[in-house]
C-alpha cells in the first residue's frame, strides 16, 4: 500500500473512531473468575460445562433500572466500581444439557481498595458457595476461611432484603444478623462482604433469574 | 505497509463502523484514546512518546479492545481478543501508525487452552502483566523477550497455579520468516488475586530477531537463551513485582534484575504511587534506570499517569504525562 493511501486511511479511521468516541456511554472494570475451569469444577463439582455471559445495566435498562436496582439494594451506586456500564460477567453452569446453576461476581469497595465477592447459585437463586476472589484485608485469613462463607449458603435475596447496607442491621433479626464477623476490627470489610452479596444476588435476579424475587422486595 | 500493519488498519475501520452489532451478550468493547507527552533532559526536548521513538507503546493514540466469546448451548468454546491503536507517529514518515496488539483467537478444550495469533509469550512477569496502558516499562520494553509475538501457545490452570507454552516468531510487533522461533515456557505457583502471591519460573530459547516497533534493526536471526524467576505480592494496599532473568544474547551474556512496587492511596486505590529500579546487562554492558510513576484514576473511564525515568546510560531523566480513556460501548 502507498504512503499516502495509508495515511488516507488512517485519517479516516481517525475520524470514524473519534465520531465513534462522542457516542459512548461510561464503562469500567468487570469482575472474572481468575479461573473459570477451576473455580466452576470446584463450586459444581458434577458440572460439565459452563457458559459465560456478559450484562451491564447500561444495556439492559439504563438509569432507570440503575435506580430500579438502587432502590433494591437499598443504597446508591457509587465510585469505581457501581457504574452503569460495568459488564457484569455471569457464569451459567451445565450438567449434560441442564443447567444447575450459576456464579457471579462483584466489585467492592473494602478497606484497601476493590474486594470482590462471588456466589455460586442454584437455578432458583439459593446460595451455594460464597467466596472472595481478591480480597485485602486485615483478616484476609479469617474472612476466606470455608466456616465465613458457609454462613451464607442457603440464603437467598428474599433474606437480604431485610437487611439494610447502609446501616448494616436487619429488621427484625433474622438470617443475615447471624452471619458473625469473624474480626470486630474489620467491620467495614464485613459490611462490604454482605453489601457486595446482596447487590450480587439482586443482579443475577434482574439479569438472570427474570426477577424472581421482586416479590419479596417491600421498598 | 507490512501485513500486520494492515490488519491493525482493517480492524481499526471495523472497530469505527461495528460497535453496533458488538453489543451482543458475548462481547465486550472498548473504545481507548491516550494522550501522551514526555520531556527529556539530555536532548532538552518534548516528545510525544513515552520512552523509545521507535518503539510501539505509549503515543498519542486512539484504539480499541475487543473480547468476543464464541459458545455452544451448554459451554464455551472460545474467545477471540483483537487490540489494536492507531497512534501518532512524529518520528515516522508516515505520521500515523496502526499498531495490532491482541489478534489471537483461544480455543478452549477440556483439557488445555490453545492460542494462535499475536499475544503475550510465555516468558516471566510481562507474560502475565497487563503493561497495554502503562507507563513504567516492564521487562518486555526494556528488550528482555516480547510483549506480544505471532505464533501460537497452549496455557493449562491447577488448582495452585498454572503452566503456559508458546512458539512464537520471535519477532514481536512485526511478522518475518527468517528462520526465526522462540519457544518459551512458564510455570507458576499462586493466583496473585486469589492467593495475594505468585511466582513464575520461566525458560526460554530460540532464534530471534532484533525489531524495535515494526522496525527490523537487524536482518538475520541470532540465539537468545533466557532463564528466569519471577514474583508478585500483594499486602493490603502495597504490591511489589520483581523478576530476575538471565540467559545469553548472540554469544554475549544479558542479566536482568527488575523491581516494581506500588502503594495504593485514596479512597478505591485512586491514587498509585510506584516505583522501579532495574539493573541491566546486555552486550557486555551494566545499564540500569530508576523509575518513579503516579497513577490517578479521575473516575472509572479516565486515568492520569506522570512517570520519571533516569537512565544511567543516557545520563538523563524522562518526564512523562499521560492522559488515558479507555470506555465500553
Amino acid at each position: 500500500m502507498r504512503n499516502s493511501n495509508a495515511k488516507a486511511l488512517a485519517a479516516a479511521t481517525a475520524g470514524a473512531l473519534l465520531t465513534a468516541a462522542v457516542l459512548l456511554l461510561h464503562a469500567a472494570v468487570g469482575c472474572d473468575l481468575n479461573d473459570p475451569d477451576r473455580d466452576v469444577k470446584r463450586l459444581f463439582p458434577g458440572s460439565t460445562g459452563y457458559k459465560t455471559l456478559y450484562v451491564s445495566i447500561a444495556k439492559r435498562g439504563g438509569d432507570e433500572l440503575q435506580k430500579k436496582i438502587e432502590a433494591r439494594l437499598g443504597d446508591k451506586f457509587t465510585g469505581l466500581f457501581e457504574t452503569a456500564d460495568v459488564p457484569y460477567t455471569m457464569y451459567e453452569v451445565y450438567k449434560g444439557a441442564d443447567l444447575i446453576g450459576y456464579i457471579h461476581g462483584v466489585n467492592q469497595k473494602g478497606t484497601y481498595g476493590g474486594i470482590q465477592v462471588f456466589l455460586a447459585l442454584d437455578t432458583s437463586g439459593t446460595i451455594r458457595g460464597f467466596y472472595f476472589q481478591k480480597l485485602t484485608s486485615r483478616a484476609a485469613k479469617a474472612f476466606r476461611a470455608l466456616s465465613f462463607g458457609e454462613q451464607f449458603q442457603g440464603l437467598s435475596l428474599e433474606d437480604f432484603y431485610k437487611y439494610d447496607v447502609v446501616s448494616g442491621t436487619e429488621d427484625p433479626a433474622g438470617p443475615i444478623s447471624r452471619i458473625k464477623n469473624p474480626d470486630p476490627g474489620s467491620e467495614k470489610d464485613f459490611r462490604a462482604a454482605l453489601r457486595a452479596a446482596k447487590k450480587n444476588l439482586i443482579l443475577v435476579d434482574e439479569f438472570l433469574l427474570g426477577n424472581a424475587h421482586l416479590k419479596y422486595f417491600k421498598g | 505497509m507490512t501485513m500486520p500493519k494492515k490488519l491493525a488498519a482493517a480492524a481499526l475501520v471495523f472497530a469505527a463502523v461495528a460497535p453496533g452489532v458488538l453489543r451482543a451478550q458475548g462481547t465486550l468493547f472498548y473504545f481507548e484514546l491516550q494522550a501522551v507527552g514526555a520531556y527529556a533532559t539530555d536532548t532538552r526536548d518534548f516528545e510525544l512518546f513515552s520512552l523509545m521513538p521507535d518503539d510501539v507503546m505509549q503515543k498519542p493514540s486512539l484504539g480499541f479492545d475487543l473480547v468476543r466469546r464464541f459458545s455452544g448451548r451448554t459451554r464455551d468454546i472460545g474467545v477471540l481478543a483483537v487490540q489494536a491503536r492507531l497512534a501518532y507517529d512524529n518520528e515516522g514518515e508516515g505520521k500515523l501508525e496502526p499498531q495490532l496488539y491482541n489478534a489471537y483467537f483461544r480455543l478452549k478444550t477440556k483439557t488445555f487452552n490453545f492460542w494462535a495469533g499475536h499475544n503475550r509469550p510465555a516468558l516471566g512477569i510481562s507474560s502475565v502483566l497487563d503493561s497495554h496502558a502503562l507507563l513504567l516499562p516492564a521487562p518486555a520494553m526494556l528488550g528482555f523477550g516480547f510483549d506480544r509475538d505471532w505464533g501460537v501457545g497452549m496455557e493449562r490452570d491447577f488448582p495452585s497455579g498454572s503452566l503456559a507454552v508458546s512458539l512464537t516468531t520471535g519477532s514481536g510487533m512485526p511478522l518475518h520468516f527468517r528462520g526465526n522461533y522462540l519457544v518459551a515456557a512458564r510455570l507458576s505457583k499462586g493466583v496473585l488475586a486469589r492467593d495475594n502471591y505468585s511466582v513464575g519460573l520461566s525458560l526460554a530459547h530460540g532464534d530471534i530477531l532484533d525489531t524495535m516497533g515494526y522496525d527490523l534493526v537487524m536482518d538475520e536471526p541470532f540465539a537468545w537463551d533466557s532463564a528466569g524467576l519471577d514474583a508478585t505480592y500483594a499486602w493490603r494496599n502495597f504490591e511489589t513485582r520483581a523478576e530476575i532473568l538471565l540467559g545469553r544474547r548472540d554469544d554475549a551474556g544479558t542479566f536482568l534484575l527488575f523491581w516494581r512496587t506500588g502503594l495504593a492511596l485514596l479512597e478505591e486505590g485512586r491514587l498509585k504511587v510506584e516505583a522501579q529500579p532495574v539493573l541491566m546487562r546486555r552486550a557486555g554492558a551494566w545499564e540500569y534506570s530508576l523509575g518513579s510513576g503516579l497513577t490517578y484514576l479521575f473516575n472509572a473511564d479516565l486515568a492520569g499517569r506522570f512517570m520519571v525515568l533516569y537512565d544511567g546510560e543516557r545520563r538523563g531523566a524522562r518526564f512523562v504525562a499521560q492522559l488515558y480513556y479507555y470506555k465500553g460501548i
